[in-house]
């Protein structure tokens, strides 16, 4: 199957690669091959994996959810591979306790009965999340290239900005609003504006029954102390993403919806001017036409079987690559690698050297150096 | 008893919930029922499967009976508060304030407080004092972690807001969600590792709910073509030398065995046998096809086992 050897070549030498697109196309998958590649092309690697399935975690030995850094063992000849699984709820209590001003102002938070409902379901707090914990790598500076994998958004500007906008809610009048609302109305705003926001509290009042207003205000009183901590990170992790080099890799099937959602997620991140370096397709069927003698060896009524499967997954085949033609034709960066539908998937550490292999485990020099070894 | 007032079609991304929502549709049509499709994805296929121009918020004219709109939860959050406040230009400075739709965003339930209002809204009979505009609604594609905080939102709302005129439309919505003969939600898989494990986590989330359910659907399975004696002598030759001829069939072989697997899974956790649908390798899935997944769907609903 197809693959860009000389932009893979490339991708292999950047810092940070930023795996996106819609769930359900493999994209975990894909960005633990790529940070096996890496690794076996003798990079230092860690790859941040986002709600990797149980036998994906096994093969990457990541037991239960570990948000800590483990080694994959690759054996010798290869750089180092650590892989994370990331866990929503645990690092949002970590972010919260590292950007707290004090231990009382985290422990005030975390009592609150708002966040332990909803500290997994904050809006887009698992896109932050996966941000913040690339931060935190990116801050420990250990690592030649960190693979980001990324949670299935619809929307991959809300991904991209939702450590900003997180910061710019903390930071809106809202939580003034919600901490004290009186404070807003008695202050120096408009008169019309004053009178909105009485209406707006009465609504909210006689709506609620008061209890929510308050355990918001608390939520919100809490959270005050945490801006300065919230946008000194937002702003790190966006100029991050934004460097020369970072890249960020689309995954996408050959499935016709999927691939209009990878041209929007293309349309999406070149608007907003962050570095697209290629598209992965997952997931491919690749069958070429069958040579007259083929299956010959057969039974006959086997044959005629065989034959008509054969002719559906070459159907198959003949969708998935008018589909890339298409892809290619549109997307504004290259078709990176087209990996094949494999006979049993590739959860296995095995499974996924397979897939590093198409995506170029081996750079040029490596196989040369293989060669001459016996 | 048939397709219940509201249907939740769910699952994870790209198993194929707008074709089974659409073949619902058309099924429940057929039967004389007014039906609205609702899509909850931006830039959904709903409309291009009834071959009609993109959806709107309002109710658009898709087939005989059944009519589509989108949900834009910011138009609904800005349309449920304007009704809340009454007086226009209160809205209007409000909404144009970015604070009010950073806090909607952001705080919990809003959305999902809103969006499940609008879906009452249309279904409910006698919700706020008139006929329903429609005999059944069906919600194509909430994925599936997206349509359990809609389900839950109720209940975890009605732990924060113990009283007051929020408290009482919470509680309806709760009443309607929890009635199996109002409400069922129907989950669609693919033999996939992820998809599977989705749609068993959601299955094990809804027992803490009291959320119907109709027959699970496991869509995309492949059909078994090679008994056991031909798939070992597949192997066998194989193994002498492999050839795409070959090949072709050993991923036929193992796709089969593993949608069988999935199969006795989700069974074993619905307490009920899914509803299998075979992979479509040539052409599109034409009219025929369609009204027969209807009937097998409707099918799924004649249980009030799960």
């Amino acid at each position: 199957m197809a693959s860009d050897a000389a932009a893979l070549d490339a991708l292999f030498r950047q810092r940070l690669v930023v795996c996106v697109g819609t769930g359900g196309v493999g994209k975990t998958t894909a960005a633990a091959a790529l940070g096996v590649a890496a690794a076996l092309r003798g990079r230092s690697v860690a790859v941040i994996t986002v709600d990797p399935s149980r036998r994906l975690k096994d093969a990457l030995g990541l037991e239960g959810l570990s948000s800590e850094p483990r080694r994959v063992a690759l054996g010798d000849g290869a750089g180092a591979l650590d892989a994370l699984a990331l866990d929503t709820k645990r690092t949002f209590d970590r972010l919260i306790a590292r950007v707290a001003p004090r231990p009382d102002v985290a422990e005030r938070i975390f009592a609150n009965r708002l966040y332990q409902e909803l500290s997994s379901e904050l809006g887009g707090s698992a896109e932050y999340m996966a941000m913040e914990k690339l931060h935190e790598l990116l801050q420990l500076g250990r690592y030649e290239l960190i693979v980001v994998d990324t949670p299935p958004s619809a929307d991959v500007r809300e991904l991209l900005t939702a450590p900003l906008r997180m910061t710019e809610l903390l930071a809106s009048q809202a939580v003034d609003f919600l901490k004290a609302p009186a404070a807003i109305i008695t202050g120096r705003e408009s008169s019309l504006m004053r009178m909105t926001l009485a209406a707006v509290l009465k609504v909210l009042e006689r709506w609620t029954g008061l209890t929510l207003l308050r355990e918001l205000s608390d939520f919100a009183g809490g959270f005050e102390h945490l801006v300065d901590g919230f946008r000194t990170r937002a702003a790190a992790i966006d100029e991050a993403l934004r460097a020369p080099a970072t890249s960020f890799v689309i995954v996408t099937t050959p499935e016709p919806g999927i691939v209009a959602a990878t041209l929007a997620f293309d349309r999406e991140l070149g608007r907003a001017a962050f570095p697209i370096t290629g598209v992965i397709a997952n997931r491919v069927y690749d069958f070429p036409p069958l040579a007259p003698d083929a299956g010959k060896r057969a039974p006959a009524a086997l044959h005629r079987k065989l034959r008509d499967n054969y002719a559906d997954f070459a159907a198959l085949a003949a969708r998935d690559r008018a589909a890339l033609d298409a892809l290619q034709s549109q997307a504004s960066a290259p078709l990176l690698a087209a990996l094949p539908v494999f006979e049993d998937a590739p959860t296995s550490l095995a499974g996924l050297r397979r897939v590093a292999a198409l995506l170029g485990a081996s750079a040029p020099n490596r196989l040369t150096r293989r060669r001459r070894a016996p | 008893m048939g397709v219940p007032p509201l249907v939740f079609v769910t699952g994870k991304g790209g198993v194929g919930k707008t074709t089974v929502a659409a073949a619902l549709a058309q099924r429940v049509s057929q039967r004389g029922r007014r039906v609205l499709v609702v899509e909850m994805a931006a830039d959904g296929s709903l409309a291009a499967l009834f071959g009609s121009e993109a959806l709107s918020t309002e109710p658009r004219h898709l087939a005989d009976r059944i009519d589509g709109l989108r949900v834009d939860t910011r138009a609904l959050v800005e349309s449920y508060f304007r009704r809340l406040l009454r007086l226009p230009f209160l809205a209007h400075r409000l909404f144009a304030s970015g604070t009010f739709h950073a806090v909607t965003a952001a705080a919990p339930g809003v959305t999902e407080f809103v969006v499940l209002e609008h879906l009452a809204h249309w279904t409910a009979r006698g919700w706020l004092g008139r006929k329903a505009p429609y005999d059944a609604v069906i919600v194509d594609g909430p994925a599936s972690g997206h349509a359990l905080r809609l389900l839950r939102t109720p209940r975890q709302l009605a732990r924060l807001v113990p009283r007051g005129p929020l408290a009482n439309t919470v509680g309806r919505l709760r009443a309607l969600l929890d009635d199996r003969r109002h409400t069922r939600v129907l989950l669609v898989a693919i033999p996939d590792e992820m998809a599977i494990g989705e749609t068993l986590e959601v299955r094990a989330a809804l027992d803490g709910l009291d959320v119907g359910l109709a027959r699970p659907v496991l869509n995309r399975v492949w059909p078994r073509r090679f008994s056991a004696a031909e798939a070992a002598t597949i192997a066998a030759l194989r193994r002498r030398r492999d050839e795409p001829l070959l090949a072709a069939a050993g991923l036929e072989i193992t796709a089969r065995r593993e949608a069988e697997r999935h199969l006795a899974r989700l069974r074993a956790a619905f307490g009920i046998a899914p509803l299998p649908l075979h992979e479509i390798c040539r052409g599109r899935l034409d009219a025929a096809a369609l009204a027969q997944l209807g009937r097998r769907l409707e099918r799924g609903f004649a249980d009030d086992g799960i």
